[in-house]
């Protein structure tokens, strides 16, 4: 493993059992499988997929909230395999929910809140835990300070909420950053102010970032590196460019011609997308899990045979039958 | 695509036979309030809104969260909840005064008959323990009082219209997944022949692919039946999926009403032209801006113009109440200031 290398994932599968009856088994709803990438330091990815990829499990499970059912991480070359590992992961990686209001519990001051997990981690002594509570409202802007302090969040607007919820996660100085569609719940003239703000301190700081979003429109504002999800599986990764202005998989060829841009235009043609929706997780289809809507199935290939990563570029990966040479 | 169009053309006879394209006049506002009394106060959640839709246009409805877009809607369908402060202003649908009306000759004449609503996460407001098809065929059993056969056979149309497989509608909502249950309440609004359908977010809560196919059945609608839709959205980019026209509202008031062509390329009010600067491009290149300070609370808005505290071209003249100007050559109508010079006041 070389240096740069901050979390490294291997082959991961995470799987949900369902309820059983009595002693009968009744299968499992297959949300992760075999997910493998490297994340370097300093370096912003975002994994891109519809509701019910996989998407927020992945997350879930590097955070250690889920337990993998295969697979290993790695987090700065150390394998993550005991409760000890997790609790240490966890101070080190910050979290960034979506729905702000829902993450900030509605009984304490952001004051309070900023200090929490300082005290919870017992770093500091109380007065370098108020100066850093200071230093980390100022750098999400929420300035001056004194008059946001004392305030609860249902006080603040939604921007303001999750400026607090990224404060939160700043303030033990992590390496990385995990950030569940963080600005999905807020307006679009916020958002933008939200998504500047989350890239001006990851490049502040070098911090590695995991960004979730269904919204590929955004992707553009964030990071470097996409990833495209689909019914659990990665299905294609490459640079942001790459992926827009030439994707490879069918998937992601309709996920962007599913997407509109602001235009006129738009109302006078059709979009090209398949129909159907994203398969059932607890019975996936054999093969591809996208060939029951793919346009450019191969017969007796792709519902037979589940396609490995094919990299017909350099550092273009995609899961795809169409790329096997 | 000919082909689903043909089919669209040929059952379009029972479920589109209201709709005529003249372009005449479908809907005009003039005038609109409707203020909420809650223990903090008066909320001023549509303050004087006027405009008029064509027939056979559709109009997009934008801002941010609280600006009075469903409030607006809801103005339109007389669906008020009880602590209404001031209800007042003119609506009118197809020559009829909606106003006028009493609350029973309302819902007789124009709610679901000429005027439907499809409203937000509609989705999930289903009856669990009736059949889909039933569901669908209700308001022409209610307001029509049709025979049952006849309403279960325009139910099947009006499903097949959005894309629901008609043997769908011998299930329940549980067996069907987000994206069929959104279609079966398109359905449902479809089904009376409405001359104007009202959509709150019709698309909000379903993946990317789902949302393309549904606003591809909404325009097939548009375009084969001669349907009018208000859609109402925070999602620009999706919203001229299907926009004529394009309401922009700020804190309570209708800012700017122009035709797509300007109000997406270039919109006139300072908050539009900050609202379409903030919207992300995927394959446009362009760096994005944002509107920076809070809306202002509707309880105590703002004399003058309700903007101005975030207006980067404010003025003197915005401490009072901004006038409605019309400009362009084709009536775009727009409140500010700013436009005193080359347009023409309208009242």
């Amino acid at each position: 493993m070389n240096d740069g290398v901050l979390l490294s994932v291997r082959e991961l599968c995470t799987w949900y059992e369902l309820k059983k009856w009595g002693f009968f088994h009744a299968g499992y709803v297959r949300a992760l499988e075999n997910v493998s990438f490297d994340l370097h330091q300093g370096e912003a990815l975002t994994v891109v997929g519809e509701s019910g990829s996989g998407k927020t499990t992945l997350l879930k499970t590097i955070l250690g909230l889920v337990p993998p059912t295969k697979g290993e991480i790695f987090f700065e070359g150390k394998k993550i395999a005991k409760a000890v590992d997790i609790v240490a992961l966890r101070r080190s990686v910050g979290y960034v929910q979506q729905d702000p209001y829902g993450a900030l519990p509605p009984f304490m001051n952001v004051r309070r809140i900023l200090l929490e997990p300082m005290v919870v981690n017992r770093i500091g002594t109380r007065l370098e835990r108020e100066a850093r509570v200071r230093e980390v409202l100022e750098e999400v802007r929420l300035t001056p300070v004194d008059d946001f302090l004392y305030k609860f969040p249902h006080m603040l607007s939604g921007g303001q909420q999750q400026r607090v919820v990224i404060a939160r996660a700043l303030v033990l100085q992590p390496k990385m950053i995990v950030a569940d569609e963080p600005v999905s719940m807020l307006d679009a003239s916020v958002r933008v102010e939200i998504l500047q703000l989350m890239r001006r301190i990851q490049k502040l700081h070098n911090l590695a970032v995991i960004y979730i979003t269904h919204d590929l429109s955004t992707v553009r504002y964030f990071s470097e590196r996409v990833f495209i999800m689909y019914a659990g599986k990665l299905v294609e990764e490459a640079d942001v460019r790459t992926i827009v202005h030439h994707p490879l998989h069918p998937y992601t060829q309709a996920l962007l011609e599913a997407i509109p841009d602001p235009d006129p235009a738009n109302s006078k043609r059709m979009r090209n997308v398949p129909p159907g929706e994203p398969p059932s997780l607890v019975r996936p289809p054999s093969g591809c899990r996208f060939h029951p809507r793919c346009v450019h199935r191969i017969e007796k290939l792709c519902d037979v045979e589940v396609p490995p990563m094919f990299s017909p570029e350099p550092n273009h990966r995609v899961e795809c039958w169409l790329y096997k040479s | 695509m000919s082909e689903r169009a043909e089919e669209v053309r040929t059952l379009a006879i029972g479920v589109g036979k209201g709709a005529k394209q003249t372009g005449g006049e479908l809907l005009r506002v003039r005038n609109l309030y409707l203020y909420f009394r809650t223990t903090r106060g008066v909320v001023q959640a549509v303050d004087n809104v006027s405009f008029t839709l064509r027939e056979g246009c559709s109009a997009a409805v934008l801002g941010e969260s609280g600006c009075g877009k469903t409030s607006l809607a809801r103005a339109i369908l007389r669906l008020l909840p009880r602590n209404v402060a001031r209800y007042e202003g003119e609506i009118i649908l197809d020559g009829v005064d909606t106003m006028k009306l009493s609350e029973e000759a309302f819902r007789e004449q124009i709610r679901w008959r000429k005027l439907s609503m499809v409203s937000q996460a509609a989705m999930n407001a289903l009856n669990p323990v009736l059949r889909v098809g039933f569901q669908i065929a209700e308001p022409l059993l209610v307001h029509d009082r049709m025979p049952k056969e006849k309403a279960y056979a325009r139910a099947e149309e009006a499903a097949r219209l959005v894309g629901l497989p008609v043997d769908f509608l011998q299930r329940y909502p549980f067996e069907l997944s987000g994206g069929m249950r959104q279609r079966a309440i398109i359905a449902m609004a479809l089904v009376t022949n409405p001359r104007l359908i009202i959509l709150d977010e019709p698309t909000s809560a379903l993946d990317v692919l789902t949302q393309a196919n549904i606003m591809n059945a909404l325009k097939r609608i548009k375009n084969e039946l001669g349907v009018s839709f208000i859609l109402i959205t925070h999602d620009v980019a999706t919203s001229s999926d299907l926009a004529d026209e394009v309401l922009i509202m700020y804190a309570g008031q209708l800012v700017e009403y122009s035709h797509a062509e300007t109000g997406y390329r270039h919109p006139l009010h300072p908050y539009a032209q900050g609202l379409m600067a903030s919207v992300p491009t995927l394959r446009e290149d362009r760096s994005l801006e944002f509107i920076p300070g809070q809306p202002p609370s509707l309880l105590r808005p703002p004399t003058g113009c309700r903007f101005k505290d975030r207006c980067p071209k404010r003025f003197a003249k915005c401490e009072e109440e901004p006038p409605v100007f019309r400009v362009g050559e084709r009536g775009e109508l727009v409140k500010c200031w700013l436009y005193e010079q080359t347009g023409e006041r309208y009242e």
